[in-house]
């Protein structure tokens, strides 16, 4: 397996995620398309940071934090999809379009 | 300080102070503000005659002057004051004639609504004048002098509510802008050729053995005498003067008599020794001064509002002094400066006593209105009118005597019988005004009844109790018009025997030609105008022609109206259409293409989270392709 199996699989699940971001009209599912873009971009770190010369661990180490910053942010974006169903009842993207210019 | 110094900062500071105080404080305190403007310039006189005192007396000659504003290898500029017999005395007259007018104003403006604004400017009058006359320096005396016709500006048009009156004013300040450019140009070419304008210095430079070209000098002379043909009203720039009694009339007496116009005389005989140096601009401002003074004589002849006969007959007296100093005589140009003030004013504000009573300034109307039962005003306007017509022993004829003389001297024939001429007709335009308005009896007035009722125009002012404070300035001056004329040779000791070197009463064949050209004049106006059953016509009235071409300023001023209004008009409408609609329009374009624009980018703004995040990823992939094309990050 070369780097660039992995590159391509770390490519194929950002353009399936970026194709869920802007497709899904469901804030969660649009969260969920999120991660998939995050995940893509670990994958990235792990395989580029092989070809750096170096064992790779710096890219794992880099990798478990980025899964932290998704739990967080996963937390903190649920939490706010939360409170927008209960002002508006609705977690539709289209519906949620007062700040127009 | 030096005893002089203190009294010429007194002079100055009393009326200035006053000013500021009414302008600011006392606008509403008529009496407080009347009562302090004259008590500031009783300040003024007694600083002023102690000038006369220990400076014109003793005959000494100094300059007090400290500098201002030191500029590091600059003009070294100056401000001080002038001590010598010239600037004393003039003060002096200065103070005296404001004094009066103000006393006079007490009655004249009683009740007016702008009281106390009136004797504010009038204090503002006092300081600028007094200032012009005591500078020690050319850049003082530029600014006192742009005061001094900011004053007049706001006196004359000080019934501003009136379209008139705001029109005088205004032509009034732009005409005598267009000389004052001039005496600008020509100081700024004195600062940059010495370093300062200290008249002293001026004066020494352009002597034989000064530093001045005789070109530069005759340079500097033109462009200064522009300044001084706006302030004294002389040739083509004379035309402000008769519309400038559009103001109230102790504001004319005071305008034609010693403040304003004199300036321009003033400045003249300041820089005698400079002008002196371009003889051939004398000769110029001689033949220039010799036109305009006959000119206005004729223009006088057919006038028939009193206050238009006094200011031609100012004009042309402007032009008797001016000539005077042009043929080489300070001591004349300033002795018939003097006389003049004294017996201008008094005319103006005898015929002021006639306006008030008859509510018109028309000759004809206030000679049916009884004018003979305003005593004080007959006396005045009588007198007056010997003098100026220059009767012996009349201020007036000494004086006039010196300037003919001065010209028989160094003049030449011609311009000397022109003189003469113009001695002649004033007398006659003089005699003309006293036969119209008061050389009438009954029959007269019943004649010309019914023009007195069909024309009521002029001040309207209620009679008041203030008519005795008038009454008893017009009788002082009376009394001056006699003792001016005594004047001549101890002013001829100080300022140069030129002119008058044979006393008041050397009766040789000048005087005697003199004195018959008056009396023929006075008797073809009594003729005319005085005798029992006269025509009461002149006989430039009885041609229409000649008629028109005098009353209407020989059209000199149609043919501004025709040539410089109309072009200055256009230029103006070009400038409006250019400003609204070029200026304007550009700035209206940038702001409504702002607009524009900005509803154009608000519709991308449509609220839609995931549109956003589409043109953010672009970009950045945009972005990315271009960096990988360019070979990788910089």
């Amino acid at each position: 397996m070369t780097v660039a199996s992995y590159l391509f699989v770390a490519a194929c699940l950002f353009g399936i995620g970026l194709y869920g971001l802007l497709q899904r009209r469901s804030l969660v599912a649009m969260l969920i398309a999120l991660e998939l873009m995050l995940a893509a971009v670990s994958i990235n770190v792990v395989a580029l940071t092989t070809l750096a010369g170096r064992d790779g661990s710096l890219g794992q180490v880099v990798a478990l934090i980025l899964v932290g910053v998704a739990a967080a942010e996963a937390a903190i974006a649920l939490s706010l999809f939360v409170a927008i169903h209960r002002a508006r009842h609705t977690i539709d993207v289209e519906q949620l379009s007062e700040l127009t210019g | 300080m030096s005893g002089p110094v203190l009294a010429a900062v007194l002079a100055q500071a009393a009326p200035l102070a006053a000013c500021l105080t009414i302008l600011i404080g006392l606008r509403a305190r008529p009496r407080a503000a009347a009562g302090l403007a004259t008590l500031s310039l009783v300040v003024a006189l007694g600083a002023t005659a102690y000038l006369v005192v220990v400076v014109a007396v003793p005959n000494v000659h100094w300059v007090a002057q400290t500098t201002w504003l030191p500029v590091a290898d600059g003009p070294a500029l100056a401000f001080g004051v002038f001590f010598d017999p010239l600037a004393a005395t003039m003060s002096f007259v200065v103070a005296f004639i404001t004094l009066a007018v103000m006393v006079y104003s007490l009655g004249y403006m009683a009740g007016d609504p702008g009281f106390a604004r009136y004797f504010g400017f009038l204090a503002l009058f006092a300081w600028a004048m007094l200032g012009l006359v005591l500078a020690s320096n050319l850049l003082q005396v530029l600014v006192f002098w742009e005061l001094v016709g900011l004053a007049s500006f706001l006196l004359i048009g000080f019934w501003f509510e009136q379209s008139a009156p705001a029109a005088a004013a205004r032509k009034a300040f732009l005409m005598t802008r267009v000389g004052d450019v001039g005496f600008l140009l020509g100081v700024l070419l004195l600062v940059r050729a010495l370093g300062n304008a200290t008249i002293s210095d001026v004066v020494a430079a352009a002597g034989p053995a000064g530093v001045f070209s005789p070109r530069f000098t005759t340079t500097v002379a033109l462009l200064l005498l522009m300044g001084v043909i706006g302030k004294s009203a002389q040739g083509p720039l004379f035309t402000w003067l008769p519309d400038a009694m559009e103001g109230p009339t102790p504001v004319s007496a005071l305008l034609h008599s010693a403040t304003m116009v004199a300036a321009g005389v003033f400045l003249v005989a300041r820089l005698h020794g400079f002008f002196a140096a371009a003889p051939e601009v004398m000769r110029g401002l001689l033949w220039l001064a010799l036109v305009t003074a006959l000119a206005t004589a004729t223009m006088a002849m057919v006038a028939e509002d009193i206050k238009r006969v006094l200011a031609y007959s100012t004009i042309s007296q402007l032009g008797y002094m001016l000539m005077a100093l042009a043929a080489g005589s300070v001591t004349a140009g300033f002795f018939h400066l003097t006389t003049h003030a004294g017996f201008k004013a008094l005319l103006f504000m005898a015929s002021g006593i006639f306006i008030h009573h008859a509510h018109s300034n028309d000759m004809r109307v206030i000679a049916t209105k009884q004018p003979r039962s305003q005593r004080a005003g007959v006396i005045g306007l009588v007198s007056g009118s010997l003098a100026l017509a220059g009767v012996i022993p009349f201020s007036g004829y000494f004086s006039k005597e010196a300037v003919l003389t001065t010209l028989g001297q160094h003049a030449g024939t011609a311009a000397l019988a022109l003189a003469y001429l113009g001695a002649g007709l004033t007398a006659y335009y003089t005699f003309r005004m006293v036969f119209l308005t008061v050389g009438q009896g009954a029959a007269g007035r019943r004649a010309v009844g019914a023009v007195g009722d069909a024309v009521g125009s002029g001040q309207d002012h209620a009679p008041n109790a203030g008519d005795r404070a008038m009454a008893s300035v017009v009788l002082v001056l009376s009394v001056l018009t006699l003792v001016l004329g005594y004047l001549g040779g101890w002013l001829g000791a100080r300022l140069g025997h030129e002119g008058v070197e044979h006393g008041p009463f050397a009766l040789g064949a000048g005087p005697l030609v003199a004195l018959a050209l008056v009396a023929a004049g006075i008797a073809l106006a009594w003729v005319e105008f005085g005798r029992r059953g006269a025509a009461r016509a002149g006989f430039a009235e009885r041609v229409p022609a000649l008629r028109d071409f005098f009353g209407d300023n020989w059209y000199v001023d149609r043919l501004y109206g025709a040539t410089l209004v109309r072009w200055g008009t256009a230029l103006s409408r070009a400038a409006r259409w250019h400003d609204h609609t070029v200026l304007d329009g550009a700035s209206d374009g940038v702001a409504s293409g702002a607009v524009w624009g900005g509803r154009i980018l608000a519709r991308v703004q449509a609220g839609y989270v995931q549109a956003y995040v589409a043109v953010a990823i672009s970009l950045i992939a945009a972005l990315g392709v271009w960096l990988v094309r360019r070979g990788g990050l910089p």
